[in-house]
């Protein structure tokens, strides 16, 4: 079973992706931001995150940069969501592998999430 | 200068960007200052706060939203989307949004003030909403510790020069203890009148200032939120001094000029009474007729419309459109749906000031009636709305329906309405030998000479034609009147010397 790490700060969005993700066979770890996503990380490593941009503490960039620059975490697949535009976000960041704008259907993470496990 | 006025000229303000919202609050919030905004669901705080993010961020600012139990980032921003203070491009360099709420339900409000705090240092954040105090309220343990909450906010926001806004629902008690302890509180209301229902605000506390009391109206535009000040507070005082009152203008109409004499006092204010369809709009284009692109006219009308004032014009001559064209005439119009009192008063100011309008009509006072909710404030809006016009130097015609065609009683809807009018001229119709005549008649002209007697007009096409004295009858203003004596007997000899018909 592959395994989806989904950070975000709304909760609502949260539980919906867990869901989602749950009913179509994935295991789901969850955090609230960035800075406690890489305390999930250090705890089992996902196949594929999916970081929101904007939260507090530790934004979506800052994780991905995190994440990028450890050597276990590297090549870890990173689907970006956000609800500006990509054009707003790629100023500031754009080492990510997908990027969803919010509001998405769900058939499109999906998609995005099989694509990058493979 | 007061103690309270010291104050505030050592304090920074920060514009909210919300028309007429820095008007009210005399300049705008304080810099670090922390405010609450409470009002029930609905009300417009969330545009309210996000609007003033905005307008920092077009100022070079940056502000952080952070949202408790509120609605979700994703659909907040679709439904400002598309106003036309959301830009895109602010996000999220300039204006940041995040949920707290998972760290307020984790960490409970140490880890809450710890978020706000960090959001603020991080983004070098000027402004800061938190949306959904009631969420963090509800979870305080007691209300001294949600006191220490909102002091220890304070303290972060001072050390930051950066600015608070709390949005809350709000709890029933009239006083709670967080607004003890905040800079100031903001209420909006969105109240229910009958069958209409009106949007307000209301500053109830503020340091360091003071502002305009009482409740101001305000609105939900595809601009975002405009806040129009109660006009009889906002300009209690005229916004300049008086206009010398020295001098005449023409009427427009020659008859009528020889009435007043010389035309009506410059920079005053003239009531045009009578009934509908007696042709006051029609004597109300003529007196926009003189206007020039120098001294520039307005037509402010909740009636007609601009195309049929246009034809009405044309009628009797008076090219309006063409007057439009070259600047001379400048014509608003307002139809009646659910205006507000104030929208309208500041509305016509605004007109007024931009083209720098001189000869105003306002067709007709009825209207502005109409969109007061509250009917006793009337006569003092119209008050200070003629002194500020009369400040601002602008001869004003304005047009009030009465109710009856005729009769001996003329019916006025507001109170002390003669005292508000420096002139007032009166167009009623009088019943004889079975038709009905058209009278008008100068029935005031403060502190200035004027011909009391009726004279009989007619509607031609070139306008309203005034005619010789109305004389031989007696009652006349009962309505019905009668003929004199002597008139009568006039009329009988005149009539015997006719020579047959054939």
């Amino acid at each position: 079973m592959k395994t989806v790490l989904v950070v975000d700060d709304e909760f609502g969005i949260v539980s919906v992706l867990e869901a989602l993700l749950e009913d179509a066979g994935y295991r789901v770890l969850t955090a609230a931001n960035g800075r406690k996503g890489l305390e999930r990380l250090a705890e089992r490593r996902p196949d594929v995150a999916v970081l929101d941009f904007m939260m507090p503490l530790m934004d979506g960039a800052a994780m991905a940069r995190a994440m990028r620059e450890h050597r276990d975490w590297r090549d870890i697949p990173i689907v970006m969501m956000s609800a500006v535009t990509e054009a707003s976000l790629r100023a500031r960041f754009d080492g990510y592998d997908a990027f969803l704008r919010k509001p998405f259907r769900a058939e499109d993470l999906l998609s995005a999430i099989a694509r990058l496990v493979g | 200068m007061n103690a309270i006025g010291e104050t505030a000229a050592a304090l920074q303000r920060v514009p909210s960007g919300v028309p007429g919202m820095d008007e009210v609050l005399k300049g705008g919030f304080l810099k670090g200052g922390v405010y609450i905004f409470q009002g029930t669901p609905g009300a417009g705080k969330t545009i309210f706060a996000n609007q003033i993010c905005f307008h920092h961020a077009a100022s070079g600012g940056r502000a952080v939203y952070v949202t408790l139990l509120a609605e979700s980032h994703t659909r907040m921003l679709q439904h400002l989307r598309p106003m036309s203070f959301f830009d895109e491009s602010a996000i999220p360099e300039r204006i940041y949004y995040v949920s707290a709420f998972r760290t307020l339900e984790d960490e409970g409000l140490k880890g809450l003030i710890d978020l706000l705090r960090r959001e603020i240092r991080g983004h070098r954040a000027g402004v800061l909403v938190l949306d959904g105090l009631v969420a963090a309220e509800e979870s305080a343990p007691s209300d001294r510790e949600f006191k220490k909450f909102i002091h220890e906010l304070q303290s972060h926001a001072a050390a930051a020069d950066c600015t608070v806004f709390l949005l809350t629902s709000g709890r029933t008690p009239a006083v709670v203890p967080e607004h003890t302890m905040v800079d100031g509180l903001i209420e909006l209301e969105d109240r229910l009148h009958e069958m209409r229902t009106e949007r307000c605000l209301q500053v109830r506390k503020f340091r360091g200032s003071g502002t305009l009391r009482g409740r101001h109206s305000f609105r939900i535009t595809p601009d975002g939120i405009r806040v129009y000040p109660r006009l009889e507070t906002a300009l209690a005082t005229p916004s300049r001094r008086p206009a010398s009152p020295e001098g005449r203008i023409t009427s427009g109409v020659a008859a009528l000029d020889a009435l007043l004499p010389g035309g009506v006092p410059f920079a005053s204010t003239t009531a045009l009474m009578g009934p509908s369809g007696a042709g006051k709009t029609t004597l109300a284009l003529q007196f926009l007729a003189p206007a020039t692109t120098e001294a520039p006219g307005l037509f402010f009308g909740l009636y007609e419309t601009p195309d049929r004032l246009r034809a009405k014009a044309r009628a009797i001559g008076f090219d309006l459109g063409a007057k439009e064209a070259r600047g001379d005439v400048r014509v608003e119009w307002f139809p009646q749906g659910e205006n507000l009192l104030d929208e309208l008063g500041h509305h016509l100011l605004e007109a007024v000031k931009k083209a720098g309008v001189e000869r105003l009509v306002i067709d007709g006072l009825g209207g502005f009636m109409e969109s007061a909710i509250d009917p006793s404030r009337i006569s003092r809006f119209f008050s200070v709305l003629a002194n500020e016009l009369r400040a601002l130097g602008v001869t004003t015609l304005c047009t009030l329906e009465t109710r009856e065609l005729f009769g001996p009683v003329l019916q006025v809807p507001i109170t002390g309405f003669s005292s508000l009018v420096e002139n007032l001229i009166v167009m009623r119709y009088v019943e004889v030998r079975g038709r009905l005549v058209p009278l008008i008649s100068i029935a005031k002209v403060r502190d200035g000479a004027f011909d009391p007697a009726l004279h009989a007009f007619r509607i031609t096409a070139q306008g309203v034609q005034i005619e010789a004295p109305f004389e031989g009858y007696e009652s006349i203003l009962t309505g019905l009147p009668h003929e004199t004596g002597e008139h009568a007997s006039r009329r009988r000899r005149s009539a015997r010397r006719r020579p047959p018909e054939e």
